[in-house]
C-alpha cells in the first residue's frame, strides 16, 4: 500500500520535477528547516512549561492552548515540504533506514505529542493530580522530537 | 594575502579543525545540534517576535513573556555558538572564500544589532504598551525584522554546503 503510494508518487509530474530539479530539493529543504526551527522553539516551550521550567506565569493549559496554533502550524508545514522532498526520491527514501526509523518516531511522536498538548490544552490535568504523568509525557515528547531529528539528519548520511 | 585568509588557514592546520574533519561522525553529530540549538534560539525567539506582531498570546504582556523566553534564547544559543564555532573552524579554509557563510557572518552581525536597539530603545517605555494588542510600529518592525533576519540566517547557512566557494 505504501509501496504502491511512493511508487504513484514518485511518477507525478510534481515527483519527477523535483527530482530532476538542482534548486528544487535545496529550496525545499530550506522551507523544512525553517518550519523545524519555529515549530521546534514552540514543543520546546510547550514541553518547558510541563516540566516546570519555562512560562511558569501562564497556567499549563493556557500555554498549551496559545502554542497549539504554532505547534500545528509547524508540523503541517514541515509534513507538506518533507513529503515534497520524498516525492523527489521516493525509493531512495523508502529503503533508507534512518528514513523509515525518522517515519516511525515521528509518528509516535505525533501521537504522544499532540494527545498531551490537546489534553491539557483543554483543561484536562486541572481536573486530577497528573502532575508526574504530565512531566513524563514532556520528557518523552522531547526526546522523541530529537531522535526526529536525529534520524532526519542521518538519512543524507546512509 | 589578507590576514584574515592566513588565519583561517592556519586554523584548518591545527589539531581540532583536522580532527573534526577527518571523524565520520563528528561533523554530522555537530550539524544536528547545531540544527537543534537553532531551533532553541529561532523557535523562542519567533514566539516573542509573534506575541509583538499581536499574532498570539495576546492576553500576556509583552515583558512577562520575554522574561520568560529569553532565558531559553541564551542556552540555544550558547548551543549553537559553540557547535557553529567548531564547524567553522573544521572547514575555515573553504568557508573562508564561501559566499552563503560570508552573507551567514554578515546576518548574524545585523540580527545581533536588532535586539540590542530594540532593547535600548522601545522596550525601554514596554510598561506604557505591554498588555497592548497592538503595538508600537517601532517593536513590530523589530519584530519582523528579527523573523526575517533569522529566515535569511538559516537559508545562507544551509546554502553553505550546497556552494562550495
Amino acid at each position: 500500500m505504501l509501496l504502491l503510494l511512493s511508487h504513484w508518487l514518485g511518477r507525478t509530474h510534481l515527483g519527477v520535477y523535483i527530482r530532476d530539479s538542482s534548486y528544487a530539493f535545496p529550496a525545499i529543504e530550506i522551507v523544512h528547516l525553517l518550519f523545524l526551527a519555529v515549530f521546534g522553539g514552540a514543543i520546546l516551550l510547550v514541553d518547558l512549561r510541563f516540566l516546570n521550567l519555562g512560562f511558569k506565569t501562564q497556567s499549563v493549559s493556557a500555554v498549551a492552548r496559545e502554542l497549539l496554533p504554532v505547534t500545528v502550524g509547524g508540523v503541517i508545514g514541515m509534513f507538506l515540504s518533507g513529503l515534497l522532498m520524498y516525492a523527489g526520491g521516493t525509493m531512495r527514501y523508502y529503503h533508507n533506514p534512518a528514513f523509515q526509523a525518522k517515519m516511525a518516531f515521528f509518528v509516535i511522536a505525533l501521537i504522544v505529542h499532540f494527545a498531551l498538548q490537546v489534553g491539557v490544552a483543554r483543561g484536562l490535568p486541572e481536573r486530577e493530580g497528573t502532575g508526574r504523568l504530565l512531566k513524563a509525557g514532556a520528557v518523552a515528547s522531547l526526546l522523541l522530537w530529537f531522535s526526529v531529528g536525529f534520524a532526519g539528519r542521518v538519512i543524507g548520511y546512509v | 594575502m589578507p590576514a584574515l585568509q592566513h588565519f583561517c588557514e592556519w586554523v584548518y592546520t591545527t589539531h581540532l579543525s583536522t580532527s573534526i574533519r577527518q571523524s565520520a561522525y563528528l561533523f554530522p553529530f555537530l550539524e544536528t545540534i547545531h540544527t537543534l540549538g537553532i531551533g532553541g534560539v529561532v523557535g523562542t525567539v519567533a514566539i516573542l517576535d509573534l506575541r509583538l506582531l499581536g499574532w498570539i498570546m495576546k492576553k500576556e504582556p509583552v515583558s512577562r513573556i520575554a522574561r520568560q523566553v529569553l532565558p531559553w534564547t541564551w542556552i540555544g544559543f550558547a548551543i549553537m555558538f559553540v557547535t557553529g564555532l567548531l564547524l567553522s573552524i573544521a572547514e575555515s579554509q573553504t568557508n573562508y572564500f564561501n559566499w552563503a557563510f560570508r552573507i551567514k557572518m554578515l546576518l548574524l552581525l545585523l540580527v545581533g544589532i536588532n535586539p540590542l536597539i530594540f532593547h535600548l530603545t522601545i522596550f525601554r517605555k514596554v510598561n506604557t504598551w505591554d498588555v497592548a494588542n497592538v503595538t508600537p510600529l517601532r517593536a513590530r518592525l523589530a519584530a519582523v525584522s528579527s523573523l526575517v533576519l533569522w529566515a535569511s540566517i538559516i537559508v545562507a547557512g544551509r546554502l553553505i554546503a550546497y556552494v562550495n566557494t
